[in-house]
């Protein structure tokens, strides 16, 4: 567990000492006000409306505003989390700094552990920075914190899962650039799978598909339900990830 | 005590083999040169004794651990060179050594202490706020070492510590390889022969894959056949006294030389006391009997060339 630590350390203290991380997050921020403010401009005019013609409250501020920044703010994840964990094990293998993990008393799951975790609470550090928009409306209106935490539980497994991924592109190939490439494909695959549910003509098949659509779980947890499959989706997608990146590692000694 | 037992060690690369069949040991304390031309499976044998690369076939013991089956404890105790040393370019001198101090799990009190220590003997003093991206190629290769020293290992394993360093830069590296002697086991490796020459007890001679010479640095230069050159400067040469050299037992070739001769030998000192001897009782007038020593870099040419003629690109 230590040596976990000291290696996601070292990781994050070289993120968070380099521009790569402000940089996306002053980025993501600018966006996501604008298109918030967006959102609640859109969300006033509409009870506005809805009051004017008697229909009582309208719109709900979870679907109207919430929602559609969860969306978004998932959207910028699938790119920011691909362009932070290409350096996770890329910047290793190019600048040699591999043999020094190789030949150090670590193992191969627990570097890769350690490289899990770096990249984790850097993409959480952003998802929270996301959190400060939804919340920061409390001080002007009353609304239930149920749903919202519920959908930014999916968005932290989310991003998990896009992490995981992009570790697993960067222990692929020393060029960064071609990680970065090929972890915004496999993070776009992942919502595409579901995409062959009704195309299988196989009941047991379109069951598999609709069970691996990443857009229906993530739902779920945007309407506020923690359920137990979807749950199961993400850590299984993390676990699986994980688990395929510690064999690339440990294949290094066999290369 | 052996502290590192290499035998049988193979490793291939698809169909070519880069190390066939090596085996040596190393006694603890002794400071061992690796030499070879480029390519010659230098870097392959010390990836695989730090345990960073799994060998094909054989066994490799460091400390009495099997380095397959025990790696933790093998890696705790190796401190590592690469070739090019493994720095992040964008930490400080002392957070880099402090953070591979402490992934090489020394304990919470004792980081400071160690990453002082080594900062000491690699002379990082002056540079050890600095990014070790703006350092010179010669500073990051001392970082490099006290990278390795860091973790105060029973084994040190450089792989070419000086490539790449100016002389004045070389100088020092070898001063401080000097300095680690006694303290710990050392391999280095090399291709630059002067280099064993002034800072290892014994060598070891690698060539395509395999051990073509392993001794000590004189023992090398004795046993090699014909390798003994004894020089003799006469007052009164003549046929006569070469006829006498020629029948000397031991003597391989005489060749005259100005004002004497050169005679190659197969090595024994009782020939070059046969030698004396017969060149004395000849009445010749002996002015000067010279014993010379051939210098490494023949011994290294002859064994590396030789072997490559006899065994012509094999790939098993």
């Amino acid at each position: 567990m230590r040596s976990v630590l000291v290696l996601s350390g070292k990781d994050l203290r070289n993120l968070f000492h380099s521009p790569l991380f402000y940089g996306i997050a002053g980025l993501c921020s600018i966006v996501w006000s604008g298109l918030f403010f967006a959102a609640l401009y859109d969300f006033a005019h509409a009870s506005n409306m809805s009051s004017m013609r008697g229909q009582g409250e309208g719109a709900s501020l979870h679907f109207v505003v919430f929602a559609r920044h969860i969306s978004l703010v998932n959207l910028f994840m699938i790119f920011a989390v691909s362009a932070m964990s290409m350096r996770l094990f890329s910047d290793e293998k190019r600048n040699q700094t591999m043999a020094l993990l190789l030949t150090s008393p670590v193992s191969a799951t627990q570097i890769t552990l350690g490289k899990f975790v770096a990249g984790l609470v850097a993409a959480w550090a952003l998802v929270a920075l996301s959190f400060l928009y939804p919340a920061s409306l409390r001080s002007f209106t009353a609304f239930d914190w149920g749903p919202l935490i519920a959908s930014y539980i999916g968005l932290f497994l989310i991003t998990g899962c896009y992490v995981t991924i992009g570790m697993f592109a960067s222990s692929l190939t020393e060029n960064t650039v071609l990680s970065v490439v090929m972890s915004l494909i496999f993070n776009v695959m992942l919502w595409f799978v579901g995409a062959f549910s009704d195309t299988a003509h196989n009941p047991v098949l379109d069951k598999v598909f609709a069970q691996l659509n990443v857009g229906s779980h993530f739902v779920n947890f945007i309407k506020g339900t923690i359920s137990v499959s979807s749950l199961t989706f993400f850590v299984s997608v993390i676990a699986l990830m994980t688990f395929l990146t510690q064999r690339v590692v440990e294949s290094n000694r066999w290369r | 005590m052996d502290m590192i037992e290499v035998s049988g060690l193979v490793k291939s690369y698809g169909p070519i083999q880069a190390v066939k069949d090596i085996q040596f040991r190393v006694k603890k304390g002794e400071v061992v040169g690796f030499l070879g031309p480029n390519g010659a499976g230098k870097s392959t044998t010390m990836k695989i004794i730090t345990g960073s690369m799994a060998p094909s076939g054989g066994s490799v013991r460091v400390a009495g651990f099997d380095v397959f089956e025990e790696p933790l404890e093998v890696k705790r105790r190796i401190g590592y060179l690469p070739e090019n040393p493994p720095v992040y370019g964008e930490m400080t001198v002392e957070s880099y050594l402090r953070f591979v101090a402490r992934l090489k799990g020394i304990s919470g009190e004792r980081v400071s202490k160690q990453v002082e220590k080594s900062i000491e003997k690699t002379d990082l003093g002056s540079v050890r706020k600095r990014l070790i991206q703006n350092l010179s190629k010669g500073f990051r290769q001392r970082v490099g070492i006290a990278q390795a020293l860091v973790s105060d290992p029973e084994v040190l394993i450089l792989d070419e510590p000086t490539s790449g360093l100016d002389p004045r830069q070389v100088a020092e590296v070898r001063a401080l390889i000097q300095e680690l002697k006694g303290e710990h086991t050392i391999i280095l490796s090399t291709h630059i022969l002067p280099e064993v020459q002034t800072m290892c007890e014994r060598i070891i001679i690698i060539n395509r894959g395999r051990i073509v010479a392993e001794d000590s640095l004189a023992g090398l230069s004795n046993r090699m056949a014909g390798s003994v050159n004894v020089r003799i400067r006469v007052a009164r040469p003549g046929p006569a006294l070469e006829q006498a050299l020629r029948a000397v037992p031991g003597v391989v070739t005489v060749v005259v030389a100005d004002s004497g001769y050169s005679l190659q030998m197969s090595g024994e000192d009782q020939a070059v006391e046969a030698i004396a001897e017969s060149v004395v009782h000849s009445k010749a007038g002996l002015l000067e009997l010279r014993r010379e020593v051939v210098d490494l870099e023949e011994i290294f040419l002859k064994l590396t060339t030789s072997e490559e003629s006899q065994t012509p690109g094999s790939v098993p």
